[in-house]
Formats: structure tokens, C-alpha cells, sequence
């Protein structure tokens, strides 16, 4: 797994039980605010980070070397 | 009920929901137009697709200022959200929330390393100098209803009824500043099609994914907070018919006019902000 998987993996879990935490506990009003604003974004964020797929290595190669053909 | 569920279940709605109107607006359109059109749902069938399409980051974004961009519009629109619906708080809020989405707008433009979106990041300053006086249309609800609180607007229309009829060029001031933010509006200048997508356009694959839900969550706000305004407390059927007509109604103007060149955009803006400003002040000494 490479390194932004692995951060991606660590933020999501992170961010899902700062949310579940909220979740089942009543805290007060301005952590809560807290959670939703840093962690909703991080947790959709870090989701997709995970879930994008990614081009294959040995093809980086072939995209770099693609001669330019526009105008 | 727990105050995050409240939270999540209104992000969730508000996404869901600005994400089908999105998509009845461009049905709307494409009907007008004389085309079948997409499916309602395909705005979020897009949101949803971007997720696992393949990405990658260009050589010339500032990163991680590129990526952080697209969090940063995510968390001001479930601020608008807090502010809205779940705590419904101060309308000076609201305002500073659409100062920031002008803001990200002008820095997800310049973070890409784009030349369309460092067009589209220039326009953004230009187009806020116009949308920003259009929310003079606050001062305007505040001198009309002496408070700034949207609990307690809904009040003073329940007691005075609607302020549409109050101060109508008030409405449609606001009303302006809804259709500047429509894709394909006249007003569109950061996402006109000569610059591309504008600020989004080096944004694509599960960024732009992100930013679409971002911007779904910016158009069920914006509609809430003219509905909850203008019109009153609704009930939960009301504002769906409400949002449903508002977006009918700006699917009609984008179908039928082009999107103005910069300079024209801000000169027709800046002459309803005039017009509504100096128009409502009249009606509420008059009245």
C-alpha cells in the first residue's frame, strides 16, 4: 500500500470515530460543531482518497512519453 | 435528538436533495431546449462516479493546498448547514459563508497551476465585487425586522407574514445571487465554457466528485435560507415545492440566455444591487 492509502486509511478511521463518538455521547454544543466541521470533510475526503482508483505504474511511463498531438 | 445525528441528517438531506435539483434544473433545461435531457438523478450518479474514477494530481498544483481547497468549500457549506436549518443562527453568518465559498473559488482557481483556472480565479474576485453588494439585502431584512436571527425572522413573519411582500426587491436581490451561483446561469463567469470549468477544471476525478458535493449542499442552502426568509417557516413538503419551483424558474432563465461576458455580468448585478438597495429604502420609508 503506498503512502497516500495508508495516510487516507488512518484519517478515515480517525475521522469516523471522532464521529461516532459524537454519535453516541452527549457532548457539548461547540465540540460537537468542532467534530461535524473538521471531520464530516475529512471523513468524505479521506473516503475517496481510498476509493479513487489509480493509474498502473508501468503505464506512467507510456502517459509521460505520449508525444503531444493537440493543436 | 443527539446533536451530530441532527447535523448529518441535514448535510445528508441537503445533499441528496440539492443534488436532484441540480439534476431536474438540467432536465428542465434540456426539455426547453428541445433535447430528452439526462436522467434526474444523474448529477448524483456523477458525484458518486467521480468517487472511483481514476485520479491524479497535476505537477503544477500547489499541493497540499490544491487537495485542502476542496475540504475547506466542504466545511463552509456544513457550517451553512449548522447555521441553517440545525441551529438556525444569524443570517450575518450566512453572509460570511458566502464571502469564503468566493474565497475558495479564487483559491481552487489559483492552486491547480491552470491558466483556466487562473482566469476563473480573476473572474471570482471580479464577480464578488458584484454578488457581495447584492447582500446588502441583509441590512435591508434588518431594517425591516429589527434582527439578524433566522429563528427569529420566522417569527416576525408569522406575525407580519411574508417579507416577499414586505420587501420584494429585497427577494429579488437574493434572488439574483441564487441564479449567480446555477451552473450554466448567465452570471456563471467562473465556470463559463471559453475558460473550460473554470476553477474546477484541474480539479477532476474524485476531487471534482468532492467539490460536487460541496456544491449541491450550497444550492439546497441557498434555497433554504430565501424560503426560510422570505416565505416563513415551512413544513418539510412546503420547502420541497418551494426548492422544486425556485429551480424550475432558474432552469428557465438559463435556457433561454447566455452566459454574459464578465463585464456585462457585473454591470447587470451591480445595477439590481443599485435598484434593489436604493429601492427597498424608499418602500420601507414610504410604508
Amino acid at each position: 500500500m503506498d503512502k497516500l492509502k495508508t495516510i487516507s486509511w488512518i484519517l478515515f478511521i480517525i475521522s469516523i470515530m471522532f464521529i461516532v463518538y459524537a454519535l453516541i455521547f452527549n457532548l457539548v454544543n461547540w465540540i460537537v460543531y468542532a467534530i461535524s466541521l473538521v471531520f464530516i470533510p475529512l471523513s468524505i475526503l479521506s473516503f475517496g482518497l481510498i476509493s479513487m482508483a489509480r493509474g498502473k505504474k508501468e503505464d506512467e511511463e507510456d502517459k509521460r512519453k505520449e508525444p503531444f498531438i493537440g493543436y | 435528538m443527539n446533536l451530530m445525528a441532527d447535523i448529518l441528517l441535514n448535510v445528508i438531506i441537503a445533499f441528496l436533495v440539492g443534488s436532484v435539483l441540480f439534476g431536474l434544473q438540467r432536465k428542465i433545461m434540456a426539455r426547453i431546449q428541445m433535447r430528452p435531457g439526462p436522467p434526474i438523478i444523474q448529477h448524483l450518479l456523477h458525484t458518486f462516479k467521480f468517487f472511483i474514477k481514476e485520479s491524479a494530481f497535476p505537477k503544477t498544483a500547489a499541493m497540499p493546498f490544491y487537495i485542502a481547497i476542496t475540504a475547506m468549500l466542504c466545511a463552509i457549506w456544513v457550517a451553512a448547514v449548522i447555521v441553517g436549518p440545525v441551529t438556525e443562527g444569524s443570517l450575518l453568518l450566512f453572509f460570511a459563508i458566502y464571502a469564503l465559498h468566493k474565497i475558495v473559488e479564487h483559491n481552487a482557481g489559483s492552486s491547480s497551476g491552470s491558466p483556466y483556472g487562473k482566469m476563473s480565479c480573476v473572474r471570482a474576485v471580479f464577480s464578488a465585487a458584484a454578488e457581495l453588494p447584492l447582500f446588502a439585502v441583509l441590512i435591508i431584512i434588518y431594517l425591516k425586522t429589527g434582527t439578524m436571527n433566522i429563528g427569529n425572522i420566522v417569527t416576525y413573519q408569522g406575525h407580519y407574514g411574508p417579507l416577499i411582500w414586505g420587501i420584494p426587491l429585497a427577494a429579488m436581490m437574493f434572488f439574483v445571487l441564487i441564479l449567480s451561483k446555477a451552473p450554466y446561469s448567465p452570471f456563471a463567469i467562473t465556470k463559463g465554457k471559453d475558460i473550460i470549468s473554470g476553477y474546477e477544471t484541474e480539479h477532476f476525478g474524485l476531487l471534482r466528485g468532492y467539490l460536487m458535493i460541496s456544491e449541491s449542499i450550497a444550492w439546497y442552502m441557498l434555497l433554504w435560507v430565501f424560503l426560510t426568509v422570505f416565505i416563513g417557516g415551512l413544513s418539510p413538503i412546503g420547502y420541497l415545492i418551494g426548492m422544486v419551483l425556485i429551480s424550475a424558474l432558474v432552469a428557465l432563465i438559463n435556457a433561454t440566455t447566455p452566459i454574459l461576458n464578465p463585464n456585462h455580468s457585473i454591470m447587470v448585478q451591480v445595477s439590481l444591487a443599485f435598484i434593489g438597495v436604493l429601492g427597498s429604502i424608499i418602500l420601507l420609508t414610504v410604508y
